[in-house]
């Protein structure tokens, strides 16, 4: 099994656990089968929580873009990664398997794409790193001068960008996802009370 | 290649501006499938729109509820039991959702830890009470638990049955009081 069917069958599988234990959580948590976790007050905060974190999520691109010495902002990817996954897993516990209302399972979609096209986009983005500079140390093994290292590499580093598609997904779709969830908000809070 | 998001936002955004335009058109139309979070139960399918329960930003209050279940219907048409219990929670000013709910689906119950008498109309008639509070105190923090009241209409109770109105043999009245007659047979 090569490197990348690995990781990715590795990665595939914790996101289905990630999944099964935020929705075994919702049952647990229900009072009633039919009063869902997501219609009382735990169930609400469980929400704010997941949107508190997915809010710090974007801390990272505006640091990216925005910060006055240009450097890209280490920690707050890690921070992008983390809240990535566990903003998510909390709105999924807030939701449960309850798909009634078109608006909020649209922001779950969306939601659902935004995350697996950043998990997949991180995975693929490392192996593609990995390869080019597994490919530049055997080169300069091989006794090849910097030019002609990178005259071999170009092809490679060519392909690495090819995996950098991912983010033709992954950042508009978080629009359309920011545009659903305040829709579900709004709508939670016009309906529901403040 | 070029495919860079700065490309596709603009794609996503009027993909983006159709759903939701969409949306908006579609909430004029079926509101309950794109916001509710459950169907209308059976009592409830004649509701027209949201708004005939839900009061923007405050949720389904009492005031609206009351607009159709009003004192007078209550008085008019429910049972005297249910007439005497609601018309007693209206007076206290309590709110209708401490026990009632919706969009459970249309054959869920609304009244949420809704309680079965378990002594039955007889109750009623052999105490000359009308309402479950007359004898119990149901505490809503946990979870609608009764507990027994310690007054005259209790006390009288636990007095005639001379014995045998004690806790564990109160709940069911007819398996002595065969029929629905107040006197015991033997007696």
């Amino acid at each position: 099994m090569s490197l990348l069917a690995r990781r990715t069958l590795i990665v595939a599988g914790l996101t289905i656990a990630a999944v099964a234990v935020a929705l075994g959580i919702e049952y647990v948590l229900s009072p009633r089968s039919d009063q869902p976790l997501g219609h009382t007050q735990t169930g609400h905060a469980i929400g704010w929580a997941g949107l508190l974190l997915i809010l710090l999520v974007f801390a990272y691109p505006i640091r990216k873009r925005f910060a006055k010495d240009r450097r890209w902002p280490k920690g707050w990817f890690q921070v992008h990664k983390a809240f990535g996954i566990l903003g998510p897993i909390l709105i999924l516990i807030h939701s449960g398997a309850h798909f009634h209302a078109l608006v909020p399972v649209l922001a779950m979609v969306a939601m659902g794409l935004v995350v697996v096209s950043g998990i997949a986009g991180q995975v693929l983005h490392y192996l593609a790193l990995r390869t080019l500079n597994e490919q530049q140390r055997e080169l300069a093994h091989q006794g090849l001068s910097e030019a002609e290292i990178q005259s071999r590499l170009h092809d490679l580093a060519g392909q690495e960008k090819t995996f950098r598609v991912w983010q033709c997904i992954h950042a508009p779709l978080t629009a359309t996802f920011v545009v659903l969830m305040l829709l579900h908000i709004g709508g939670a809070l016009y309906f529901g009370g403040l | 290649m070029k495919c860079l998001p700065a490309n596709v936002f603009p794609l996503v955004l009027g993909a983006t501006v159709i759903v939701v335009g969409w949306l908006g058109w579609a909430s004029t139309r079926d509101p309950e499938s794109l916001w509710a979070p459950g169907d209308l139960s059976r009592y409830h399918a004649d509701v027209k729109s949201c708004t005939q329960c839900h009061e923007p930003f405050r949720g389904a209050t009492t005031a609206k509820c009351s607009s159709c279940h009003s004192v007078k219907k209550f008085a008019a048409k429910s049972k005297p039991a249910v007439r005497d219990f609601h018309l007693e929670v209206m007076q206290k000013a309590q709110p209708c959702l401490a026990c009632h709910t919706e969009h459970r689906g249309a054959l869920a119950q609304i009244t949420t830890g809704a309680m079965i008498n378990p002594h039955g109309e007889f109750i009623f008639r052999a105490t000359g009470t009308r309402t479950c509070t007359a004898c119990h105190a149901i505490a809503a923090a946990k979870g609608g638990r009764l507990s027994l009241l310690d007054n005259a209409a209790v006390r009288d109770l636990i007095g005639e049955g001379e014995g045998a109105h004690r806790p564990g043999k109160f709940a069911d009245c007819l398996r002595c009081h065969v029929g629905g007659q107040l006197e015991i047979e033997g007696d």
